[in-house]
């Protein structure tokens, strides 16, 4: 809250930034997302290229959980699809992988239309049981068409050749995924100061309220399944060019939990909120072996062996101890300590 | 003939362990509008305990059932007291992802304590086979079957005629005003985890004795969200029959048409039942108040 700082217009109110610090920030941050493959090695850069995915696919799920409110246990299913419909148009039918994108955003999208016609009538805990099914359903339909998707043993995926330009390396894919992010951040951002974005947020506030001021609950719920599954979707396909395979087991159900992990530690319906939270959540395990490398050989063989185990105690524990302590997540934090900054010595 | 009447006894044995659970959610549900996510997962970490005691008694069965019991009830209040109670007034969307939050622990730490293998329960006295009309049961599975009819009976008794029972129905169906006549709600949702966890601890043991243990036990909780639903959330009765329902339809299902369609049969019965009736097939239509 800075003081002598004041909003007038509407066309101040929905412009993306507002002071010149703002903009010097975005500077930076895009410098650095450019500058990131020459500083990290080949480790540290698979690690930044998974948490850019991970953010994308939580920006879509901060449409439909953080904006609108309905919580989805259905990430994995839409993530999955997504991946398939990539792998099947680019391996199996030689599309380009344009193409390919385009389908891995509008398989999830028409199949969020199935989850989310029946699910308009259902709020909190309906919602969360059905969209945990059709992570069920969609897994099992998966395997059961398997001369489609070749059932259990997956499909090969190649980086994919883009207008001519091949990313066929690690570096030339870490910029793609990085496109990738910023596409998605500037389509999130503009679809939150648009009347969608902010009819979205109303029905999360109060769904009546929303309905008496002229807001069709059906119609704009299901523009958030679908704007939500498509960019999940996409993230889903990138997932599986960066796993190089796609498969059911690529996808546990703990990708689900991580997202909605990633949208509390980050702070709900925040879009900073969901990128700073997938870089924690992703990060978390790295630094937990680091910290159990401390302890010797025998702490590091331990982390080795149970590192699904360890990466699910360590979601579980995140989720609780930030609703418990700090409900409004990291960017919570950012603004309280905005707001001690700038009003120190005095506390309001 | 007996292929079916063995497909129906399976069914009704696993859908009686079905039914357990969604009664563990519905009585939890109906005393605090909180949906455990975390159910099925309490149920195996229960049943891992029972294996551990009845590997140190050699499997007697009484030992195993009181310690089992005594363990399901003080972990539930544990949960209860450390995750649960303080976030009694947070809203619904953080209530539900603290439980979430919670089924992961258990699911990782079972496997960090114990392992990821099978076992199993070596309790000789749940394995006997015993034959029914012709077809071959295990002891367990008729113990299920057993439990689950007199925890019906139970419940039904205690919410209808115990003054607790009704103390709790009274937070159910208005929690400020039933602390305003002078019931303890914190009680009351104590009381609900401690039962909860017993009758799914129950069930996750019988249905360990009869299959067997391993970390995938927690499947258990998701399937018997589906018998919750169709009998609706709020029935607790209901929720018993919908999980012999949905325990009859997998097994026939899984005879009939197809084996990989048996794991999903309850879900596509919940997401058309949903359609339908969104509030279960038993349970209470909401009208709201603006």
């Amino acid at each position: 809250m800075r003081s002598g700082y004041y909003k007038e217009t509407l066309v101040e109110h929905i412009n993306l930034t507002d002071t010149r610090l703002q903009r010097a920030w975005i500077f930076i941050g895009l410098i650095a997302l450019v500058a990131a493959p020459y500083f990290f090695d080949y480790y540290g850069l698979s690690l930044v290229t998974l948490m850019i995915i991970t953010a994308i696919g939580a920006m879509g799920l901060n449409i439909l959980t953080g904006w609108t409110g309905l919580i989805s246990l259905g990430q994995t299913a839409f993530m999955v699809l997504g991946a398939y419909a990539y792998a099947i148009s680019t391996e199996s039918w030689d599309w380009s992988p344009l193409a390919g994108f385009a389908l891995a955003g509008l398989v999830p999208a028409a199949a969020s239309v199935l989850v989310g016609v029946p699910s308009l009538r259902l709020t909190g805990l309906y919602l969360a049981i059905t969209t945990l099914a059709s992570a069920f359903i969609v897994n099992h339909l998966v395997l059961e068409f398997d001369d489609l998707t070749n059932g259990s043993s997956g499909i090969f995926v190649n980086r994919p050749t883009i207008l001519g330009f091949s990313f066929d390396t690690d570096q030339k894919f870490y910029y793609l995924v990085a496109g990738f992010g910023l596409a998605t951040i500037l389509a999130c951002l503009n679809l939150r100061r648009s009347r969608i974005g902010r009819a979205l947020i109303a029905i999360r506030d109060n769904d009546n309220a929303a309905r008496v001021m002229g807001i069709n609950l059906r119609t704009y719920k299901l523009y958030a399944f679908v704007t939500s599954s498509f960019i999940v979707g996409i993230s889903g396909a990138l997932y599986g060019i960066f796993l190089s395979f796609v498969t059911v087991d690529g996808f546990p159900f703990l990708l689900a939990i991580e997202a909605l992990a990633i949208l509390i530690v980050g702070g709900m319906g925040s879009i900073a909120g969901a990128i700073l939270g997938a870089i924690f959540i992703i990060g978390l395990p790295e630094v937990t072996s680091f910290a159990f490398s401390a302890f010797g050989d025998r702490a590091q063989s331990m982390f080795a062996t149970s590192a699904h185990e360890i990466k699910g105690l360590l979601y579980g524990l995140v989720i609780i101890l930030f609703l418990r302590l700090q409900p409004h997540g990291l960017m919570g934090l950012w603004q309280d300590a905005k707001r001690l900054w700038s009003l120190w010595p005095l506390r309001y | 003939m007996s292929y079916l009447a063995e497909l129906l006894a399976s069914g009704l044995a696993v859908g009686a362990v079905y039914g357990l659970i969604a009664m563990s959610f519905a009585i939890i549900y109906k005393s605090t509008g909180l949906l455990n996510f975390s159910q099925g997962e309490m149920g195996m970490i229960i049943a891992y305990v029972a294996w551990s005691i009845s590997t140190a008694t050699d499997g007697n069965p009484f030992i195993v059932a009181l310690g089992s019991i005594v363990f399901a009830v003080i972990f539930a209040l544990a949960v209860e007291r450390i995750a649960i109670r303080p976030m009694m007034n947070e809203p619904i969307l953080s209530r539900i992802m603290v439980t979430i939050g919670l089924s992961v622990i258990f699911r990782a730490s079972v496997i960090l304590f114990w392992d990821a293998l099978p076992h199993g329960m070596g309790m000789p006295a749940g394995e006997v086979l015993v034959s029914l009309g012709g077809v071959q049961v295990r002891a367990a599975q008729i113990a299920v079957i057993v439990v689950l009819f007199f925890a019906i009976a139970g419940i039904w008794a205690f919410f209808r005629y115990s003054r607790f029972g009704i103390a709790m129905r009274a937070v159910a169906s208005d929690d400020s005003t039933a602390q305003l006549m002078g019931v303890n709600s914190g009680k009351v949702q104590m009381t609900a985890w401690g039962a909860a966890a017993v009758m799914s601890g129950t069930a996750g043991v019988l249905f360990a004795i009869g299959a067997e243990l391993s970390p995938s036990l927690y499947a258990l909780g998701l399937k018997a969200f589906p018998a919750t639903i169709l009998g609706g959330l709020d029935s607790i009765i209901g929720s018993a029959f919908g999980g012999i329902i949905i325990g009859i339809t997998e097994n026939l299902v899984g005879g009939y048409i197809s084996s990989g369609l048996k794991e999903v049969a309850g879900f596509v019965i919940i997401v058309l039942i949903l359609m339908i009736r969104p509030y279960g097939l038993f349970g209470e239509k909401r009208i709201e108040r603006l």
